[in-house]
């Protein structure tokens, strides 16, 4: 069952524009699979629930998370390491996992995806039975 | 390739860049921020940065530190902590952030096919200006895995901050 998901160089889904002009990064992401499904957790911090969008496009999953940027009059920035920007990936999904039964939770800027196998692509382990 | 695509203002901000990949020249650029860095330490200008390549696979939250006239704020991402998770402490004029970033248990032992994500304990060190932060009025708050520390100037670094009014000459 090599490569369930497929890391895609991240790309818009053909067609679309971005209409706001800000930087979007690449959140990092573990991929891990458990015997019924594949869990995808992704750092955003500074994404909330409200402007999180998971959607599934044939089998190309994209994650947007988009900043609300905090505009403070007069505020100059001093020092900066990181740049304010929306969070966006996309993942090919195989036809092993069920796309109706896909889970999203965001907690703490941290976005948890489970993605459950479909019944056929399940392990299964076959009893053996004396002969 | 359309002709859409070579018209530079209709590419700002439209692809997807992984964090610190902007530009080819990012590296070096970051290596030469980082030996100013270094070298305005003694100054206590600057946060100190340990360089991220030197230290591949930790954890390190990155900080956006902004002013205004009246108050500096702290950023910083920290992605999957709460409150709980973070030790602030105000010591002699710097702002200490430290904590550990945990991995999730149930994730143990599972197999990975990806892995870019980073754990790990971490403590950073903000210089503050002197005399400049009035302690008692910090305050802190956490939201969506960004902390944000609020520092209100003291009155006196306030006064500093001055605006000269120019008059038109007769």
């Amino acid at each position: 069952m090599a490569h369930e998901i497929q890391a895609v160089r991240a790309q818009s889904p053909a067609g679309v524009e971005h209409t706001r002009d800000r930087k979007i990064f690449i959140p990092p992401v573990d991929i891990v699979e458990s015997k019924d499904a594949i869990l995808l957790t992704a750092d955003m911090p500074g994404v909330d629930e409200k402007n999180v969008h998971v959607t599934l496009e044939k089998s190309v999953l994209t994650v947007l998370g988009e900043i609300e940027p905090v505009s403070v009059k007069d505020r100059k920035l001093a020092y900066e390491e990181y740049e304010i920007g929306d969070f966006e990936r996309s993942f090919t999904l195989s036809d092993e996992i069920d796309p109706d039964r896909i889970e999203a939770t965001l907690k703490n800027g941290v976005l948890r995806l489970v993605l459950p196998k479909t019944e056929a692509a399940r392990a299964k382990k076959i009893p053996v039975k004396t002969a | 390739m359309t002709l859409r695509d070579l018209i530079p203002w209709n590419r700002t901000g439209s692809v997807p860049v992984r964090r610190g990949d902007g530009s080819p020249f990012f590296p070096l650029q970051q290596r030469v921020n980082d030996l100013f860095d270094s070298f305005f330490r003694d100054f206590a200008m600057t946060p100190a940065r340990v360089a991220r390549e030197e230290w591949p696979g930790v954890f390190w939250p990155e900080i956006d530190v902004s002013e205004t006239g009246s108050e500096m704020v702290v950023t910083a991402e920290l992605p999957g902590l709460t409150e709980k998770d973070v030790n602030i402490t105000l010591e002699r004029n710097s702002l200490i952030l430290s904590g550990e970033k945990k991995e999730e248990k149930e994730e143990k032992g599972k197999n990975y096919w990806h892995s870019e994500r980073r754990f790990g304990s971490f403590r950073r060190v903000i210089p503050l200006p002197e005399e400049g932060v009035d302690e008692q009025k910090v305050r802190a708050e956490f939201k969506g895995g960004v902390l944000t520390v609020t520092l209100p100037k003291t009155e006196e670094a306030r006064r500093q901050h001055k605006k000269i009014p120019v008059r038109t000459a007769h």
